[in-house]
C-alpha cells in the first residue's frame, strides 16, 4: 500500500538538503577510493558501523545524531585497522579480510540490533534505519550536523588534494619522496569514515557503500581530469541523494537507501553508455566507423588492382566482381565512393576509378 | 678513497622464508652507469625496492653517499616499472612530471612556479613537450617511459634508480633514454638500472652488478661482464651468446 505522506516544503527542504549533503560527500571522497581501488573498504566500513550505532545508543541512551555518528565511525575505523592488521601479519589478502571483519562487524551489528528492539521500553524505537535508511527521520540538526562534518571533510580532500593524488596514483613512488603515504592512507580511509557515517540514517549500512562507488564510477565516465571528476562525483552524488530521497519521502514505505542507489546507478549505467569518448555508444560508433573507412579504402585498393591486371585503356568493373574479393556486398561502399568523386558509374553499370580516385589510391 | 653514490652491505631480503636477496654487497661508484642483470627471480626489482625502503630487509643496509638512506631521500630519484601504475588514471602529463616535486614542496602547500618550470623543462629534455596536456591513458609505451624519466628528472637528485627503463620501449625512444643517461653522468650523476637485455649491457653502461640472489660478480664491464661469470649467474643458461646449455 502506498499514499503520499502530508510531508511540508520544510520537512522536505531539510530531507533533500541532508540526502544532497551525504551525497556531496560521498561522492567527491568516492573518487579517491576508486582511484585507489579501495572501494570495498567503503563495503567494510559502512557494515562495520552498524554495531556502532547499537553500542552508542546502549551506552548512552541518547538518540543525538552525533552521538550515533560517533559511535559508527569508531566501529566502522576499527574494522579497517583489523583488516589492516590482518594483512599485515598473516598471508590473508585484503579482499577476503575486508570479508570477513565485514560479516563480523554487521553480524554483531544486528544482533545488538535486534536485541535492542525486543527490549520493553520504546525508547530504541528507529534505531533499524541505519539498516536500510529513512531519509524522512532526518531532523534540521541531524543535517546540521552531517553538513558540518562533511565540510570538515572536504576541507580536509582539498588541503590533502596532491597527496591524496600521489597516494591514487602511485603511492610508492610517494613513498620514496619522503611522503609519509601510511598517515595519508589512514587520513583517506579517516574521510571515508566520514563520508559514510553522515549517510548512515538516510542510506543505511547496507547501500552506503554504493555512495561511495557509485557516483565516481559515473563521473569518470565524463571526463579525464582529477579534478572534473571529483567536482562532477560530488554534484552525481547530490543528484541521487536528493531525487532518491524526495521519491522515499513521498511515497510511504519506500526505503531511502535503496531508492537513492537505483538513481545512483540508473546515472551510472547511462555514463557508461553514453558519455562522449569513453561510452559504450561512443565506442561502438568510433569503431564502427573506423571498420567503414577501412572498407572504403579496400573496396578503392581493389578497384585499383583490377585496372593494373587488365592491360589497355582503364576500364570499369561490376560490383560484383569487386564483391568477390571481399566476399561482401560492396555496393554501399561504392555508392559512398561516388558521393566523394572518388569512382563513377559508367552507363553500362560497371564502376571506375576517377583521377582523384587514382591518386587517393597511390597516396595510400 | 671517494664516498660511493651507492653502497649496499650485507642485504638480505626474505619473501616468508624464501631468501630473495642473501647476503648482497654493491658499491656504485659516483659518476657511473651500472647495470643489475640477472635471471628472473634474481632480486634486481626487490634490490631496487629494499634499497628505497619500499621492502623491508632481514638484515644488512643501503648508504647513499655515505650516509642512510632515508637521510638522503632527497637525493634518490626512482623510476618504477611502468606497468606498476594505471595509466588510465585521470591526469594529464605535465601533472605527473609535477609529482616528483612532491618532496620538496611539502605538505598541503601546491606547485608553484619553480616547479612548473622545472617540469616544463624536464618535458623539454625528453622532447614530450608536446604532450604536455596529453591525456595519460592516451601514451604510447615509449612515451609512458618518457613521462616516468622526466617525472625522476625534476626530483634534481644525485642517485637515479631506475627499474627496466628499456623495457618495451620503441628504438627511437631507447636511444633518446641512453643520451639522457649519458647526460646525466656527464654531470656527475650516478645511474643504476635494472636491465633485461644483454646485449646491449657493454654499450650502455660502465658497471654490472651480476645478481641472482646473491651477488655473483660486480665491477666494470669489462672485468665482470665475461661469459664465465654469466654461466655463473645464469646457470648454465646464458642468451648474451644464443647458447643453451641447460639440461
Amino acid at each position: 500500500m502506498t499514499a503520499l505522506l502530508p510531508l511540508d516544503d520544510y520537512t522536505l527542504r531539510v530531507v533533500v538538503l541532508g540526502a544532497a549533503t551525504l551525497g556531496v560527500v560521498a561522492g567527491a571522497l568516492g573518487t579517491f577510493a576508486v582511484l585507489r581501488r579501495q572501494a570495498l573498504v567503503g563495503d567494510a566500513i559502512s557494515h562495520a558501523a552498524l554495531p556502532g550505532v547499537a553500542l552508542a545508543y546502549l551506552l548512552t541512551g541518547s538518540k543525538s545524531s552525533l552521538l550515533l555518528m560517533i559511535g559508527a565511525a569508531l566501529t566502522g575505523f576499527a574494522a579497517v585497522l583489523l583488516v589492516t592488521a590482518v594483512v599485515r601479519t598473516t598471508r590473508v589478502k585484503q579482499d577476503a579480510a575486508l570479508g570477513i571483519w565485514l560479516s563480523v562487524f554487521f553480524g554483531v551489528g544486528l544482533v545488538l540490533l535486534t536485541w535492542l528492539q525486543r527490549r520493553p521500553d520504546a525508547s530504541q524505537a528507529g534505531l533499524d534505519r541505519f539498516l536500510f535508511g529513512q531519509a524522512a527521520t532526518l531532523l534540521r540538526e541531524d543535517v546540521v550536523t552531517m553538513a558540518a562534518a562533511g565540510a570538515l571533510a572536504l576541507l580536509v580532500l582539498l588541503a590533502l588534494w596532491k597527496e591524496l593524488k600521489v597516494l591514487a596514483f602511485d603511492h610508492e613512488f610517494g613513498a620514496t619522496l619522503g611522503l609519509r603515504m601510511r598517515l595519508v592512507d589512514v587520513v583517506l580511509v579517516g574521510l571515508l569514515v566520514v563520508a559514510i557515517v553522515i549517510g548512515l540514517q538516510t542510506v543505511g549500512a547496507v547501500l552506503m557503500a554504493s555512495m561511495i562507488v557509485a557516483p565516481a564510477a559515473a563521473a569518470r565516465q565524463w571526463t579525464d581530469r582529477l579534478g572534473a571528476m571529483t567536482v562532477l562525483a560530488a554534484a552525481f552524488g547530490a543528484l541521487a541523494g536528493a531525487l532518491g530521497a524526495v521519491a522515499s519521502a513521498e511515497v510511504s514505505r519506500l526505503p531511502t537507501g535503496p531508492t537513492i542507489v537505483v538513481v545512483a546507478t540508473a546515472l551510472v549505467a547511462v555514463s557508461l553508455l553514453a558519455a562522449p569518448r569513453r561510452g559504450l555508444v561512443a565506442r561502438a560508433v568510433r569503431s564502427r566507423r573506423a571498420r567503414e573507412r577501412l572498407g572504403l579504402a579496400q573496396v578503392l585498393a581493389d578497384l585499383a588492382q583490377l585496372e593494373q591486371v587488365h592491360e589497355g585503356p582503364a576500364r570499369g568493373h561490376h560490383a560484383a566482381t569487386v564483391g568477390a574479393m571481399e566476399q561482401a556486398d560492396v555496393l554501399p561502399a561504392l555508392v559512398e565512393l561516388e558521393r566523394r568523386g572518388l569512382v563513377e558509374r559508367t552507363p553500362d553499370d560497371r564502376w571506375l576509378l576517377t583521377d582523384r580516385g587514382r591518386s587517393e589510391v597511390s597516396r595510400a | 678513497m671517494t664516498t660511493a653514490a651507492l653502497e649496499v652491505t650485507d642485504l638480505t631480503v626474505a619473501y616468508g622464508d624464501k631468501p630473495v636477496l642473501w647476503d648482497v654487497d654493491v658499491e656504485v661508484p659516483v659518476g657511473t652507469l651500472t647495470a643489475i642483470v640477472g635471471p628472473n627471480g634474481a632480486g634486481k626489482t626487490t634490490l631496487l625496492r629494499s634499497i628505497l625502503g619500499l621492502v623491508k630487509p632481514a638484515a644488512g643496509q643501503a648508504l647513499v653517499l655515505g650516509r642512510p638512506y632515508r637521510e638522503q631521500r632527497r637525493l634518490v630519484a626512482y623510476v618504477p616499472q611502468r606497468g606498476s601504475v594505471d595509466w588510465d588514471f585521470p591526469t594529464d602529463v605535465r601533472d605527473v612530471v609535477l609529482m616528483g616535486r612532491y618532496g620538496r614542496i611539502g605538505w598541503v602547500r601546491r606547485p608553484g612556479r619553480r616547479d612548473r618550470e622545472a617540469a616544463d623543462e624536464a618535458l623539454r629534455q625528453l622532447g614530450i613537450e608536446h604532450l604536455a596536456s596529453r591525456q595519460i591513458s592516451q601514451l604510447s609505451g615509449g612515451q609512458q617511459q618518457r613521462v616516468f624519466l622526466a617525472r625522476a628528472l625534476v626530483q634534481e637528485a644525485e642517485l637515479y634508480l631506475m627499474d627496466e627503463p628499456f623495457q618495451g620501449v620503441d628504438a627511437t625512444t631507447e636511444l633518446a633514454i641512453v643520451e639522457l643517461l649519458r647526460a646525466l653522468r656527464e654531470h656527475g650523476k650516478t645511474i643504476v638500472c635494472v636491465h633485461h637485455d644483454l646485449q646491449t649491457v657493454a654499450e650502455y653502461f660502465d658497471r654490472v652488478v651480476l645478481l641472482n640472489v646473491r651477488t655473483v660478480a660486480a665491477g666494470t664491464v669489462e672485468e665482470v661482464f665475461t661469459e664465465e661469470n654469466l654461466r655463473l649467474a645464469y646457470g648454465g643458461r646464458s642468451a648474451a651468446f644464443g647458447r643453451r646449455n641447460g639440461p
